[in-house]
């Protein structure tokens, strides 16, 4: 009888040490949810605007490369009409000069000086655009460096991402091919290994060009 | 200078409009009087197959067909080989420059550039017989 009870005691203690054993472990496991949970959660909102910033850093990068070519096709506009008015001053300092060494009407001096005049002044307002259609680099560099904010801010969520999840265990597996891994790899390089003109003819002369 | 024609067909080859402008002026400013353009090399190799173009300055980095595929396909074609290829490009590491020589380039011009620079190159490349590895 007596051992019969003391088996029966101790098996009700081991019952209850597994018991609160198994509660301890749920107990665990429901804080490891809540916490995943919560972290997913927070993650949700940095994913998404990372998501919404890339395509439009995107256009922006886009915008950039229309805004550079239009101004800088407008400046060589400007630079070819003041290249044609040069060449037209070139020609009427040329008749003047006939015309004062009697070489026809004399009179006609006056007509040609004005006409000097005027493309003179056209150029003065040609020259100014110029200046004015240069301001696009201002408007390149102010997108530039908001762009920079973007891509400081996306690189900060991923490295949040790759902290909370515990990537730079994975880090072995860094993907380092694909075309922007190749682009990124030769925009570094031009920094330090772009040739000079001088030096790329050195080359050129190893090979017989002389 | 006196060994160039400049009545001869020059094809600017670029994928940017304002380089190939540039290219286009700077020729024009040495004396080229007929210069047309492409914006990559699949274009130009199109407009060359037409016929009576005397030389080709080509980007090296454009989409479709890039400057030294042009090349390739030039020195591989019975009918253009012998046709001078300048190269005016940004690219400048000496594994790009050995590439070029290799696959045939008359001469390499590093942008940017100026109009000396370039007729300085289109003497020398009319000056010898254009080297050829086809």
């Amino acid at each position: 009888m007596l051992t019969e009870k003391v088996i029966e005691e101790g098996g009700d203690e081991v019952d209850q040490a597994i018991d609160r054993e198994i509660y301890d472990e749920l107990g665990e496991l429901a804080k490891y949810v809540e916490a995943t949970t919560r972290t997913l959660r927070e993650m949700e909102t940095p994913l998404a605007t990372t998501a919404d910033q890339l395509p439009q850093a995107n256009d922006f990068l886009a915008e950039l490369s229309r805004m550079t070519e239009e101004g800088t096709h407008k400046v060589m506009s400007l630079a070819d009409a003041i290249g044609e008015n040069r060449t037209q001053i070139k020609k009427a300092l040329d008749d003047i000069q006939a015309l004062v060494a009697g070489k026809g009407d004399p009179s006609k001096v006056q007509d040609r000086i004005r006409a000097i005049a005027n493309l003179v002044e056209q150029d003065e307002s040609r020259l100014l655009d110029i200046s004015v259609a240069l301001s696009f680099q201002d408007l390149v560099a102010q997108r530039v460096k908001k762009l920079v904010v973007i891509l400081e801010d996306v690189q900060h969520k991923l490295l949040k991402l790759v902290v909370v999840f515990g990537l730079q265990q994975g880090k072995a597996h860094t993907d380092h091919e694909g075309q922007g891994y190749e682009m990124l790899k030769q925009l570094e390089q031009s920094k330090t290994t772009a040739l000079e003109q001088g030096l790329v003819d050195n080359i050129l002369g190893e090979f017989g060009f002389n | 200078m006196s060994d160039l024609d400049f009545t001869m067909k020059v094809l600017v080859v670029d994928d940017m409009s304002t380089m190939r402008r540039i290219v286009r002026n700077v020729l024009k400013q040495i004396g080229y009087t007929s210069v047309e353009e492409a914006p990559d090399g699949k274009e130009a190799l199109k407009k060359l197959k037409g016929g009576g173009f005397g030389l080709v300055v080509t980007d090296w980095n454009m989409p479709v067909m890039t400057g030294l595929e042009l090349l390739k396909a030039i020195r591989a074609d019975a009918e253009l080989k012998i046709l001078p290829v300048l190269m005016v490009t940004a690219e400048a590491q000496k594994e790009n420059i050995i590439e070029a020589i290799q696959a045939g380039v008359s001469n390499y011009v590093v942008k940017p550039f100026t109009a000396e620079a370039l007729l300085e190159k289109l003497t020398k490349v009319f000056a010898k017989k254009t080297p050829v590895n086809a």
